[in-house]
C-alpha cells in the first residue's frame, strides 16, 4: 500500500471518529463474554470470528494512527499498520459479520460492532477492496432511480399485470388494483423488485381497506450493506421525498430488515412514520379490517426474528399476535425475539452469493430450526428467507419456508 | 499484638525518635542518616513518595479529562445505536447494566462473581485509603486498621489472579494483547504489596511496624503538601514495600487514561448509547 492511500485511509477513517465510535473503539476491556454470542464463531469456533476479534482489527488500526500508545508502544501489541496484510484482516472482519448485533446483547458495555465494521466497509471502499458485486448493486439501484421517469410505463403496466394473482387472494380488489406513486393515499407501500413483495401486500391492503400506494422506488438498500453511508442516504431519500410529495402519513416498508432500518432509524427524520409491513397487519387485525381463516396451516409453525426488525427496529411481539390468529400450532425457536441467532445471512452476505461461508456459518441457526421440531419457519425478511431456504436445503431439514405477508395473504377471510 | 503495635505507634510518634520499646521493631537504618548508595536508594524513595505522587495524580487527572474532552466534543453519531426491546427509563437502564452487569451475569456467571466482588472491593479500597487523610475520617477515630483490616485487598488480589489465569484458555488467549497481561500483572503486584502491608499490620504481632497511624501521617504530609520525607514518619525495614507500592499505584495512575480501565468512566455513556 502506497503512502498516498494510507493517508487517504487515515483521513477516511477520521471522518468516522464521531463521539459514539470513539466510545467503541476506547472502552473494550476484551473481556470475552461476546465470543458465543457470534454464529459464526458458535458454527466455526476461531477467534477472528468472535465479535471481539472484528473488533479489535479496527480498534487496532485506530490505536496505530490516533492514539499516542500507537507510536510510543507499539511492543503493547494494540496496533496494526494500514498495509494490504491488514486490509485483508479488514475484509475478512467486515465480510464474516452480519451486522445482526446479536454481541450488544452480550458486551457488558453495549459495543456495536456492525457500527465498527462500517469503518471497515469505509475503509475496504477506500482502498478500492470492497466487494465489487455490491457496489455494481448499489450504483445499478441509484441508477434505477435516477431513470425512474424512464420506466415508469413499463412499471406501471408490470404491475397492472399482478392484479389476477392479487384477486386470487383477495377478490374484492377494487380497480385499480394496484396504484403507483398515487395522490390521497395514507400509506405509501415499499417493495422490492420481485412481484413475490407486492402480490400478498396488496391483497393485504385492499383487504383492510387501506388507501395506499406503491412506491416507484424499490425497498432494498445495498450501500447499507456496503458501508456507503453517502449513497444510503441517497437511496432513501429518494422514497422520503416520494411519501413528502405524495403527503401520506406512513411509508410501509417491505418484508426487509435492512431496508426498514435504513429508512426508520439511519436516515434522519422524516415526516411521516416509518413502519415494517407487518406492523401494519398486525394494526389491521387488531382494529379488525382484516380477518383469517384458522386452518389454513398444516403442520406447526415457529417464526425467525430477523435481527433488523427485532433486535436492531424494536418490531418483536407484532408478527407473533399476527401468528397467534393463524395458527395455535406454534412453537418459539430457542432462542427467540431479542436473543434469536441471526440467520446468517446479513450484512449484504446472502447479496454477495457467499453461500458455503454462509452455510458453514450459520451450523447453529440450522441445529436450532431443527430443535424447533417445526414443519413450517416464517419470518419478514427478505435476507433471512433467502439464508433459511438455503439452509433448509443444504442441511435436509425439510422444512418449508415461508414469507409471513403470504401466509396472511392466504388465510384473508374473503 | 495490639501492646506492640501501640508501642511502635508511640515510636512513630515521635518520628524518628528511637524509643527504646520500639528499637527491636524498627530497623536501625531508618534512623542513620544514609551516606553512599544509601543516600542514592533514600533520594529515589522519596522521589517516589512525595514529588511523583502529585505527578502521577496530575497526569491521572489531566489524561482522564482530555480522553473524555476528545471523546465527548466528537460529533455525535449519525443515528440512535439503541437495541430492543426499548428501556422506558433509558437513564436509569443504563446505570443499572453498568452497575450490575447484567449481560456478564446471564452469559459468564463465574466472571460476573470476581468482576463484582472486584469492583465492590475497589470501592473499598479507595475509601480505605481516603480514611488515611486525617481530615477524612470514615472509620472510628482511633481504629487500628485500615477498612476491612486486610480483606479488601484478597478481595481484589483474587478475582485479578482469575481475570489473569481466564486469559490463559483459549479463545480469550487469541484475543488477548500483551497489554492485557501488563495491565493485570500490575495490578496484582500494586495489591500484593498493599496485602503484605495491611496483613502485616493487621494480623501478625512480629509483622510491620508501619500502622495505620504512621500512613495517616504520610497521607497528611501529603494533604499538607509539606514535602517532608516520608521516612520520618514510616518506620522500618518494611518501607521499601510501601515505596514499591506507591511506585506500582503511580504506573496505575499514570496508565489509567491510555488503558481500557477509561471505562471506569466511560462505560455509563456507552451503555447509553444502547438504551437511549
Amino acid at each position: 500500500m502506497d503512502a498516498v492511500t494510507r493517508t487517504k485511509l487515515k483521513e477516511l477513517f477520521e471522518t468516522r471518529l464521531h463521539s459514539a465510535m470513539r466510545l467503541y473503539l476506547e472502552t473494550c476491556a476484551r473481556c470475552g463474554v461476546c465470543v458465543q454470542a457470534c454464529h459464526v464463531y458458535a458454527s466455526m469456533p476461531q477467534a477472528r470470528y468472535t465479535a471481539v476479534g472484528r473488533a479489535e482489527v479496527v480498534r487496532k488500526i485506530f490505536k496505530r494512527y490516533f492514539r499516542m500508545q500507537g507510536r510510543v508502544a507499539p511492543w503493547l501489541g494494540e496496533v496494526l499498520p494500514m498495509d494490504d496484510a491488514t486490509m485483508e484482516q479488514v475484509s475478512d472482519a467486515a465480510w464474516s459479520c452480519t451486522g445482526c448485533r446479536r454481541c450488544m446483547t452480550y458486551c457488558p458495555f453495549g459495543i456495536d460492532t456492525q457500527m465498527l465494521m462500517s469503518v471497515a466497509k469505509a475503509l475496504l471502499i477506500g482502498a478500492d477492496k470492497e466487494p465489487k458485486l455490491l457496489t455494481m448493486l448499489s450504483d445499478m439501484s441509484i441508477a434505477k432511480g435516477e431513470s425512474v421517469e424512464e420506466t415508469r410505463g413499463a412499471f406501471t403496466q408490470a404491475v397492472s399485470d399482478l392484479a389476477p394473482e392479487i384477486r386470487a387472494l383477495w377478490p374484492h380488489s377494487k380497480d385499480p388494483v394496484v396504484t403507483v406513486d398515487a395522490d390521497g393515499a395514507d400509506v405509501l407501500y415499499v417493495a422490492l423488485a420481485g412481484k413475490h413483495s407486492i402480490i400478498p401486500a396488496a391483497a393485504i391492503m385492499n383487504a383492510a381497506g387501506e388507501k395506499w400506494t406503491l412506491s416507484t422506488f424499490e425497498a432494498v438498500n445495498f450501500s447499507a450493506f456496503l458501508g456507503d453511508s453517502k449513497k444510503m442516504q441517497l437511496i432513501a431519500r429518494r422514497i422520503h421525498d416520494e411519501a413528502v410529495r405524495l403527503k401520506v402519513k406512513e411509508v410501509a416498508i417491505v418484508e426487509c430488515g435492512t431496508a426498514f432500518r435504513a429508512m426508520k432509524f439511519m436516515t434522519g427524520a422524516h415526516p411521516f412514520r416509518v413502519v415494517a409491513f407487518v406492523e401494519l397487519i398486525d394494526r389491521y387485525l387488531t382494529q379488525g379490517r382484516i380477518q383469517l381463516k384458522p386452518g389454513t396451516l398444516t403442520g406447526r409453525l415457529t417464526y425467525h426474528d430477523p435481527c433488523q426488525i427485532a433486535r436492531n427496529g424494536g418490531v418483536i411481539e407484532e408478527p407473533r399476535h399476527v401468528i397467534g390468529q393463524l395458527t395455535s400450532d406454534f412453537v418459539e425457536l430457542t432462542p427467540n425475539r431479542a436473543d434469536n441467532w441471526c440467520c446468517g445471512g446479513g450484512g449484504g452476505l446472502v447479496a454477495l452469493g457467499e453461500k458455503d461461508f454462509r452455510m458453514k456459518s450459520a451450523r447453529v441457526k440450522a441445529d436450532q430450526m431443527k430443535a424447533s421440531g417445526a414443519a413450517i419457519i416464517t419470518t419478514a425478511c427478505e435476507n433471512c428467507h433467502s439464508q433459511l431456504s438455503d439452509l433448509n436445503e443444504h442441511y435436509g431439514l425439510g422444512m418449508k419456508v415461508e414469507f409471513l405477508s403470504k401466509l396472511v395473504a392466504e388465510a384473508l377471510v374473503t | 499484638m495490639a501492646a506492640g503495635a501501640d508501642a511502635v505507634t508511640a515510636a512513630s510518634a515521635a518520628a524518628g525518635a528511637a524509643a527504646a520499646s520500639a528499637v527491636d521493631a524498627t530497623s536501625s537504618a531508618s534512623q542513620a542518616v544514609p551516606t553512599g548508595f544509601a543516600l542514592v536508594v533514600d533520594r529515589i524513595d522519596y522521589l517516589i513518595m512525595v514529588p511523583l505522587v502529585y505527578a502521577a495524580l496530575l497526569a491521572l487527572v489531566v489524561g482522564v479529562v482530555w480522553r473524555l474532552v476528545v471523546i465527548f466534543r466528537s460529533p455525535p453519531p449519525p443515528y440512535a445505536l439503541r437495541l430492543y426491546p426499548a428501556a422506558r427509563r433509558p437513564g436509569l437502564a443504563a446505570l443499572g447494566e453498568t452497575f450490575s452487569m447484567p449481560q456478564v451475569r446471564r452469559h459468564a456467571p463465574l466472571l460476573w462473581v470476581f468482576l463484582a466482588l472486584y469492583h465492590v472491593a475497589f470501592v473499598f479500597l479507595i475509601l480505605g485509603h481516603l480514611d488515611l487523610f486525617p481530615h477524612i475520617r470514615i472509620m472510628p477515630a482511633g481504629s487500628r486498621h485500615m477498612i476491612g483490616a486486610g480483606a479488601v485487598g484478597v478481595a481484589v488480589t483474587v478475582p485479578v489472579i482469575y481475570f489473569l489465569l481466564r486469559r490463559l484458555r483459549s479463545p480469550l488467549r487469541e484475543i488477548s494483547t500483551p497489554a492485557d497481561f501488563l495491565l493485570l500483572l500490575l495490578l496484582l503486584f500494586l495489591f500484593l504489596f498493599g496485602d503484605m502491608m495491611s496483613w502485616g499490620n493487621s494480623w501478625s504481632a512480629h509483622g510491620f511496624v508501619m500502622t495505620k497511624a504512621d500512613f495517616t501521617k504520610y497521607f497528611d504530609g501529603l494533604a499538607r503538601f509539606t514535602f517532608a520525607n516520608p521516612r520520618a514518619v514510616l518506620p522500618g525495614a518494611h518501607y521499601h514495600f510501601a515505596v514499591i507500592h506507591v511506585l506500582l499505584a503511580e504506573t496505575f495512575f499514570v496508565v489509567l487514561p491510555f488503558s481500557k480501565i477509561m471505562h471506569t468512566f466511560l462505560s455509563f455513556p456507552i451503555n447509553l448509547l444502547r438504551r437511549r
